[in-house]
């Protein structure tokens, strides 16, 4: 079907999980907690959290960082 | 076959549970589980506790009620006065309810108010019938659960009671017992530690019960003004033998028997008089009664001995003869208790001066921050997210489990995260797959039945508490019991979201503004420690003869008691530290440094009472300069220790510090020989008093030093994620 030159793929558009349609975002804030939970796993792990000032306003970046990357290249909110 | 003690409050829960429910349904109250949460958190280990719980609880409930009414009144169409008064209502029943006066009470007036508002606040004209219906299913919850209580298997508190009271008796005694034996070199200092935790796990457990045996024991409740002033005199006792064990380290080097001959027959006494209260308090008369002894020194020894010795002894037999007063007073109480006595012992039930209204408490004040912010910040996300999840229900939720956990900032969030996701998806799976199969409230009552008993018995365990109480309310929540019973994916989709949106507003307040990461709260707790310590130690400069202020006297008051509890705190922070991300410490390095905390505020306390002793003007004369010196100097060390956890250099404080203490000593010596004969003999005890005291806190700073410099204070201070 023509629509005047709108690609499907880059619309935002629910997902769906066994039949439960969930929203773009909530997906992609799931993710990037994920993400940036193993992130600060690892720099604690490899000890390049104490170059940090505050690590739970570091986490805070993280997070939003993952979102909005995972949510624009990703998932498509 | 006789069922468990668990088994039986757990089916006593599920009944009360399911009537509760029938009650609601066949009267046809809207949301019926409002009686269901009555009942599940007014059901605890004996009817006793539970009656109480649910008094408290009816009239908190009443209360919130009308403070409700009160908000949604004073703030018609103006929702941030509307949140900033509810905000601080529950704020300040935070601060109430983790405090020691009908913490219930006020629990119930902030978690109820926080609900009735947010359900009536946005619907007002239905606001006074919301709040109507909330208060009677609470007290349907209440009433029911107390007759379940006391027609079901009732349990009475008192045997529990009185078998505490007989067990903390004589833990006290074998704490006594070996005490001695390390003050004659025979005992092992780890035994005493271990009796002196235990002692203080069965007073925590002596008070609960007893407020609960009060309740549902007439006996009890007869003689309660008796029992409260023996819990005031053990807990004095406990105290004392604490201040006397510390002292012991001071006269190590001191032959106390040859220098108080009648110890051995003193300490008999004293343990005879223990052995005889662990007799009457298991119903048995007692075998002798108190006899009159004094402690006595042998003066032709003492006068070899240098000041500071004199000094430590003075201190020890103050204590020993305080720990003789105290047996001989308990003795009576508890004999005149079990009735072995027949003359009324005078009663002791004053509350201690470091409690009251008017001192602020700064952990409490911040978890009443917490909630505020809690409710804030999912207020904002209701008004400014398009389709936050629960909406209304969402904001009364966080503010209630925010209510919980501000009085136990060291557990954390995450950790009940899970059971309340859990219970939430198998209570969905109970909705979606076993409701619709129900079709009367016999199937019905069978499931509420069944999900109780199972939630209570396999979560019985005191440290599961909050996990089952997530448990029961989820599943009550996601299940959503009413007359006309319809089922929607929304319903537990709302709510698995909403968990979520409610821990993350709790995650946040973790952080901001107060970082209540263990490692962090443990560095803080101990810098406000040394804080109080330097302010007592700087007021100790000022004359005791003039009159203090009211200010002053609020404040020495509020840092006596920050000094006292602190060491406690930080124990129980001590056992939530990551021990791997501090390489360097271990747990008894952290045990030992709090255990000499704990010794410091001891001598601490003991010096600012001895302070106000009168002293003999040509002493304080004399003296002043020296005494005045070592009050700087430790000052200075209070404050540097506020800052950092250890001394830089180890050797040159311990260094200083002996130096201060020997000028001190050859300054005595030179007064006590210009004043011979000028000193009476209650100068020179007061004067001893003062030494032995001044020298117990540079003792018991020596021993913080000593134990916070083997520990490796760099990964403390290295910021981590978690």
């Amino acid at each position: 079907m023509d629509m005047g030159g709108i690609d499907m793929n880059t619309m935002p558009h629910e997902l769906a999980v066994g039949g439960v349609y969930l929203p773009p975002l909530l997906v992609a804030a799931t993710l990037g907690t994920i993400a940036a939970v193993l992130t600060a796993l690892f720099l604690n792990r490899i000890r390049l959290s104490k170059y940090f000032f505050y690590p739970p306003f570091v986490f805070l970046a993280f997070f939003i960082i993952y979102t909005v990357l995972l949510g624009t290249f990703v998932v498509r909110i | 076959m006789s069922l468990s003690i668990t088994a039986k409050e757990s089916i006593k829960t599920a009944l009360a549970m399911t009537l509760s429910y029938g009650i609601a349904l066949s009267l046809g109250w809207d949301k019926p589980y409002w009686a269901g949460f009555s009942v599940a958190f007014i059901s605890l280990a004996t009817s006793g506790q539970s009656l109480n719980k649910g008094a408290y609880r009816m009239l908190g409930t009443l209360m919130a009620g009308l403070v409700s009414l009160a908000i949604i009144a004073l703030s018609p169409q103006s929702r941030w006065l509307f949140i900033t008064l509810l905000s601080a209502w529950v704020g300040f029943c935070t601060y109430m309810t983790w405090g020691k006066r009908h913490p219930v009470f006020w629990g119930y007036s902030g978690y109820v108010c926080a609900v009735v508002s947010m359900a009536a606040g946005p619907d007002p004209v239905n606001a006074f019938q919301t709040a109507v219906l909330r208060a009677q299913e609470t007290g349907l919850g209440i009433l029911v659960y107390s007759l379940v209580a006391m027609l079901v298997w009732p349990i009475n508190s008192r045997p529990k009671f009185e078998a505490a009271a007989a067990k903390l008796a004589s833990t006290q005694q074998q704490l006594l017992k070996t005490s001695l034996e390390w003050m004659a070199g025979k005992g092992d200092p780890t035994t005493v530690q271990q009796l002196r935790g235990r002692e203080m796990q069965e007073q925590k457990q002596f008070v609960q019960l007893f407020a609960a045996a009060e309740t549902d024991s007439y006996e009890i409740w007869e003689l309660r003004h008796h029992w409260h002033s023996y819990q005031h005199l053990v807990a004095e006792l406990s105290e004392a033998m604490a201040r006397w064990r510390e002292n012991l380290t001071g006269t190590q080097t001191l032959d106390l028997p040859g220098l108080m001959p009648n110890l051995s027959s003193f300490a008999a006494e004293i343990d005879g008089r223990l052995t005889q209260i662990g007799r009457m308090l298991a119903n048995q008369e007692p075998g002798q009664q108190p006899s009159a002894v004094d402690l006595e020194i042998d003066d032709t020894k003492v006068v070899h001995l240098s000041h500071f010795h004199k000094a430590a002894l003075t201190v020890i037999r103050d204590q020993l003869r305080r720990m003789e007063s105290l047996t001989r007073s308990l003795f009576h109480s508890a004999g005149y208790i079990k009735g072995f006595s027949p003359a009324a012992p005078e009663l002791d039930d004053r509350p201690p001066v470091t409690e009251g209204f008017g001192l602020p408490d700064p952990d409490r004040a911040a978890g009443a921050v917490r909630v505020m912010l809690i409710m804030w910040i999912a207020y904002l996300g209701m008004i400014y997210v398009d389709r936050f999840p629960a909406g209304p229900d969402a904001v009364a939720v966080a503010g209630t489990f925010g209510l919980v956990i501000a009085g136990i900032p060291q557990v954390s969030i995450w950790l009940l995260f899970l059971p309340a996701f859990l219970s939430t998806l198998v209570s969905g799976l109970i909705y979606f797959l076993v409701m619709p199969q129900l079709s009367s409230f016999l199937g019905l009552g069978a499931l509420l039945f069944g999900v109780t008993f199972a939630i209570y018995y396999l979560l019985a365990a005191p440290r599961l508490n909050v996990a089952k109480l997530l448990a029961i309310s989820m599943f009550m929540t996601v299940i959503s019991v009413s007359n006309h019973q319809t089922y929607h994916f929304l319903v537990v989709s709302t709510t698995a979201l909403m968990l979520p949106v409610v821990f993350i507003c709790m995650g946040v307040t973790a952080y901001f503004p107060v970082d209540l990461r263990p490692r962090q709260s443990f560095l803080r707790l101990r810098g406000r420690y040394f804080r109080s310590c330097e302010y007592l130690m700087d007021a100790l400069r000022q004359d005791p003869q003039k009159s203090e202020s009211r200010l002053a006297r609020l404040k020495k008051a509020f840092h006596l008691r920050e000094m006292s509890s602190l060491p406690t705190k930080l124990g129980v922070w001590s056992r939530v530290l990551s021990m791997k991300a501090l390489p360097g410490t271990s747990p008894q390095q952290i045990t030992a440094m709090v255990t000499a905390l704990q010794g410091l505020s001891y001598r601490m306390q003991q010096l600012v009472e001895d302070r106000s002793h009168p002293q003999a003007p040509f002493l304080v004369q004399e003296l002043r300069s020296d005494v005045a010196a070592w009050g700087t100097k430790m000052t200075e060390a209070f404050r540097c220790l506020a800052g950092e956890p250890s001394v830089e250099d180890q050797n040159i404080f311990h260094k200083e510090l002996t130096g201060i203490m020997e000028r001190l000593n050859m300054r005595i010596e030179e007064t006590v020989d210009k004043a011979a004969g000028n000193i009476t003999g209650r100068d020179g005890e007061n004067f001893y008093r003062f030494l032995g005291a001044c020298r117990g806190v540079a003792d018991a700073l020596a021993a913080y030093v000593a134990s916070a410099g083997a520990i490796d204070w760099a990964p403390w201070r290295e910021e981590r994620f978690y």
